[in-house]
């Protein structure tokens, strides 16, 4: 078989350590059937305009190129044999660079290597085969689930593209926790103004047609891949018409019954037919089936429909749960995070004292829309003279989560800065095991804090060092081992940020990997945090890492710039042929490979007893070639010949 | 009898087992002896091996060699029974892999002398003696085969014709075989083998398969397996998927995980190997997230401790004929 061997000398980058010459000689001493040709600059515009016209005239069988890290120019020279006419994968390409020239100071070891490596590829090259790149048809739409900010900026980014895109959002109201904010970290912006533009685009804007909002509802099922994409959301229902309700609210009045408003953290109730909390969007209340006298108690209750100004059909009790089904060609999943459970620890008394708070709770006490109107109060209904803010609940902390969750300090000195407002006299103290505020803005808050008069600062060294209790006074007593008990009236714990309990549910749903906090996986935390490590599977916000707005927006952007680069409407994708197959006359259908393709790949032919390989999910990452006990799995281009050829070339 | 080919059976190290798997024939027994001169066979026939050294070469058509090669005497058997037979078939799985007595192999020859003739709680050997090749006694030099420092399969010794796995091969097979021979149908190119599947075990057990994550190990006397699940699923260490075919999956049909004696399926270099490869993708150590190194490390211990002796599970029957052939020493 004809091989063309080219040896690059970079410069002197290569030829420095490597002396071609030698290494030519040893290749023609040892009988090897190859050409070999020595270039200066393969990779530059005339070394690529040499090499390819060499190719064109001496027409080889396979292709070596001993030069730098295939990683470099590796796609670079395959480009120039498809434009000699040949096909790129009979192809090997042999890193002399950096695995030889820049790591070995002895010239003769150094070509002894480079003897070494080309003998490998030699042996290796004549097993390749010519293979093609997969082309594959699409569906253009986009799923995205969740419609908090990075969601919702993908959705609006998507829909100004021209895509269709499916908006699931498992509450009533879309914005996820920052319309919950009247105070935003780090410039104090209301959370439901921040983002009250992208929610009107998404609901009225010049491509609301394009998006297709399904609120109360999750995802269910999703079969297919890339491109095709088959998703089954189920709806659960309203009982209020969202396309014909104005929202004026006049139902709330003569609903007889009403229960904690989960939006305000059981702060106070809500009706059976509410808005979870004024404001929020869509302009739409839903019944609550778990309070409506309706499904409780079977009541025949129409007191809200009969309310109604709009007609009497808008509310609706008979309405039922949806299944849609709907064809997509790519998912971002947006689904947020959660908070660490503050009942986790005893010693802090959430739960059992209740002038113990969450931040979240305390936030909604700040919001004009919240339980008190805006008031700060204990209980009692009292101002408190003194609050602290216990940080890092749940973080830093390996019994529980050992990160740092990255945005609690800045809401706590953001709370410091509102009580400063709010309560002039109130002392503010803060409780943090460490105190972290990276970023350009993130110091100001903090630095405001350090300024106002009325705040302390007390470093703890870990959570069971707090404790707290009602004192005589009935006032909270906060103590610190080693340290003076601090006198409270308002205590708010500030938890680590953690998964969503859906992020469990959706990976184990679509196959994804999750981080070993509990976090979806990227495919990679720091160059692809918005991909997934399955195809067609993008990552936006909080679902991914703790994040701020600021990162979840830009991780929605970035979601919909992969949607819109990798599946471009109209265009067919084109696949990498680096794929693996079953080799169905040698697999006894043992299913040993189903369950380890992190790309969902594999599925099993239950009629013909065989598993299969879907080349358009495979990456060729090789890891069901290696599981298969048959060796009935090859994955092309490291076949297991080439593999123990490589083996054998390098033991020579 | 002249006119009909001559069979020969011959057994190196070996149980015995194989033999029997011939009477289990039954009946066709009486056909094999129709269709062959069955007249060597030490285990069953008065045979002497001057009778066979005095055979012109290549003069008996088929002999099935038992056994795997652990003395010289086996070997110089192998030799012999090569030079005299047209077909050479290394019959079950001690001939093909080194089976039972190629577990030897993690011993050295001075451990095991040692074990079976010094230290065995029921050995009396005051004097310390020894298995020598030689020795002298006061009617002259007595003499032993050398006993050799590893098990060999028989491929390792002589050019092999055929081979027929199984501990021991299950008697349809054997019959296809002798069948086919006596037949004179074309048999595949050599170093083909007979009497077996193309596939592994799971291939012909009707347990369901489903997709498998093993939480933990159990010992067939610690669980009553479900009757139509893959027992690997189950969580007992069925050798199954790596096993070939052919035997018709007697073994986890009766509730009995598959051990491997068929040996590496076709195309499979190394059996123990592929079964390690295989598990280490589906075990499933727990849930490992925000664990430590050392927690992580200490479920997979765990998980790994229910499995009671690799070599012996993984390379029960396939260890002398495997890539490494046996512990090698450091």
């Amino acid at each position: 078989m004809k091989t063309a061997v080219y040896f690059c000398t970079c410069g002197t980058n290569i030829s420095d350590r490597i002396d071609a010459e030698e290494v030519k000689q040893a290749l023609k001493s040892a009988g090897e059937d190859c050409s070999f040709t020595v270039g200066p600059f393969l990779c530059s515009e005339e070394g690529q305009e040499f090499l390819q016209e060499d190719l064109a005239r001496l027409k080889p069988e396979r292709v070596v190129i001993a030069a730098c890290s295939p990683r470099e120019h590796e796609t670079t020279f395959q480009g120039v044999m498809a434009e000699a006419g040949l096909n790129p994968y009979l192809f090997q390409m042999v890193n002399i660079r950096e695995h030889i020239a820049w790591v070995t100071a002895d010239k003769e070891q150094a070509v002894h290597k480079t003897i070494l490596a080309l003998n490998t590829a030699l042996k290796r090259v004549v097993l390749h085969q010519p293979l093609e790149r997969l082309t594959l048809e699409i569906s253009p739409a986009v799923l995205v689930i969740g419609a908090g900010p990075a969601g919702l900026k993908a959705a609006t980014a998507l829909a100004e593209a021209g895509r269709e895109v499916i908006l699931v959002e498992k509450s009533p109201v879309i914005g996820g926790l920052p319309v919950l904010c009247e105070d935003l970290f780090p410039e104090l912006e209301c959370g439901s103004c921040l983002l009250e533009p992208v929610m009107g685009d998404i609901l009225h804007g010049r491509h609301a047609e394009k998006i297709e909002l399904l609120t109360m509802a999750e995802l269910q099922e999703v079969t297919g891949f890339i491109g095709n994409f088959t998703v089954t959301i189920r709806q659960r229902p309203r009982y209020v018409d969202p396309h014909r309700c104005i929202g004026c609210g006049e139902c709330f009045e003569p609903c007889p019954i009403s229960g904690p408003n989960p939006f305000n953290g059981g702060l106070d109730d809500k009706k059976a037919i509410a808005f979870p909390f004024f404001g929020g969007l869509p302009s739409v209340p839903y019944i609550d089936p778990d309070l409506c006298l309706r499904f409780t108690e079977g009541s025949a209750c129409r007191l809200c429909s009969d309310a109604c100004p709009m007609g009497a059909d808008i509310i609706d009790h008979n309405h039922q749960e949806q299944i849609i089904s709907r064809q997509v060609g790519a998912i971002v999943l947006a689904i947020g995070a959660s908070l660490y459970d503050c009942r986790q620890f005893a010693n802090l008394g959430y739960g059992r004292l209740p002038e113990v708070r969450t931040a979240l709770e305390f936030e909604r006490m700040l919001a004009a829309n919240g339980p008190t109107g805006g008031d700060i109060v204990t209980t009692k209904g009292e101002p408190p003279g003194s609050v602290a803010f216990i940080h890092c609940v749940g973080s830093l902390d390996d019994q529980h989560q050992p990160y740092c969750s990255g945005i609690c300090c800045q809401l706590a000195f953001k709370f410091n800065h509102l009580l400063a407002e709010k309560l002039p006299e109130a002392e503010v103290h803060h409780l943090f095991r460490e105190v972290v505020c990276p970023g350009k803005e993130g110091l100001a808050l903090y630095q405001a804090a350090r300024h106002n008069p009325q705040s302390f600062f007390h470093r703890y060294e870990q959570l069971p060092d707090l404790a707290v209790n009602t004192g005589e006074n009935g006032r909270q007593m906060v103590s610190m081992l080693g340290k003076e008990a601090i006198t409270a009236d308002l205590v708010v714990l500030c938890p680590a940020v953690i998964p969503a309990a859906d992020t469990l549910k959706l990976g184990t749903a679509l196959d994804l990997g999750l981080d070993r906090f509990g976090f979806f996986d990227a495919e990679h935390s720091r160059l692809d945090p918005a991909r997934s490590k399955l195809r067609g599977i993008y990552l936006a916000g909080t679902c991914q890492s703790p994040a701020d707005i600021r990162d979840s927006v830009n991780q929605g952007m970035a979601a919909s710039g992969y949607i819109l680069s990798e599946l471009v409407s109209g265009q067919k994708i084109s696949l990498d042929p680096l794929f693996a197959s079953v080799q169905a006359d040698k697999c006894s259908g043992c299913r040993i490979c189903n369950g380890v393709c992190p790309y969902r790949a594999i599925s099993f032919d239950a009629e013909k007893g065989v598993s299969e390989i879907n080349p358009h999910l495979c990456r060729g990452c090789g890891t069901c070639a290696a599981a298969c006990p048959m060796g009935a799995i090859a994955a092309n281009h490291f076949s297991k010949e080439m593999i123990m050829a490589e083996i054998e070339g390098v033991l020579k | 009898m002249a006119d009909k080919p001559k069979l020969a059976m011959y057994w190196a190290a070996s149980c015995g087992g194989c033999e029997i798997a011939v009477v289990n024939l039954h009946e066709k027994i009486l056909d094999l002896d129709a269709a062959f001169d069955f007249f060597f066979c030490p285990c069953l026939l008065d045979t002497k091996i001057s009778t066979i050294e005095a055979l012109p070469d290549q003069e008996i058509a088929v002999t099935f060699f038992n056994g795997a090669i652990r003395t010289a005497e086996n070997e110089e058997m192998a030799r012999l029974l090569r030079r005299k037979s047209r077909l050479l078939i290394a019959f079950g799985t001690c001939a093909t892999e080194g089976s039972i007595p190629g577990l030897a192999n993690l011993s050295t020859r001075e451990e095991l002398l040692r074990t079976v003739y010094l230290d065995n709680p029921t050995i009396d050997n005051p004097e310390g003696i020894l298995p020598l090749p030689s020795s002298e006694v006061a009617g002259g030099t007595l003499q032993l085969p050398v006993f050799y420092d590893r098990v060999l399969p028989l491929k390792q010794v002589v050019t092999v014709d055929y081979f027929i796995p199984g501990c021991p091969p299950e008697a349809h097979q054997i019959w296809n075989v002798v069948a086919a021979v006596a037949a004179g149908q074309p048999l595949p190119p050599p170093g083909s083998t007979l009497g077996a599947g193309q596939l592994s075990v799971c291939h012909e057990c009707s347990r369901r398969k489903g997709e498998k994550k093993i939480a933990r190990f159990y010992r067939t006397s610690e669980i009553t397996p479900e009757p139509d699940i893959c027992l690997l699923e189950q969580g007992l260490l069925c050798m199954g998927i790596a096993t070939r075919d052919g035997c018709g999956a007697p073994c986890p049909q009766a509730n009995m995980p598959c051990s491997g004696c068929y040996g590496p399926p076709a195309g499979v270099a190394d059996q123990g190997a592929a079964m390690i490869a295989a598990l280490g993708s589906i075990l499933d150590p727990g849930d490992c997230r925000g664990k430590s190194e050392a927690e992580i490390a200490g479920q997979l211990a765990a998980l790994l401790d229910t499995i009671p002796d690799y070599a012996g599970t993984f390379y029960k029957y396939s260890l002398a004929g495997s890539i490494l052939g046996g512990r090698v020493k450091s």
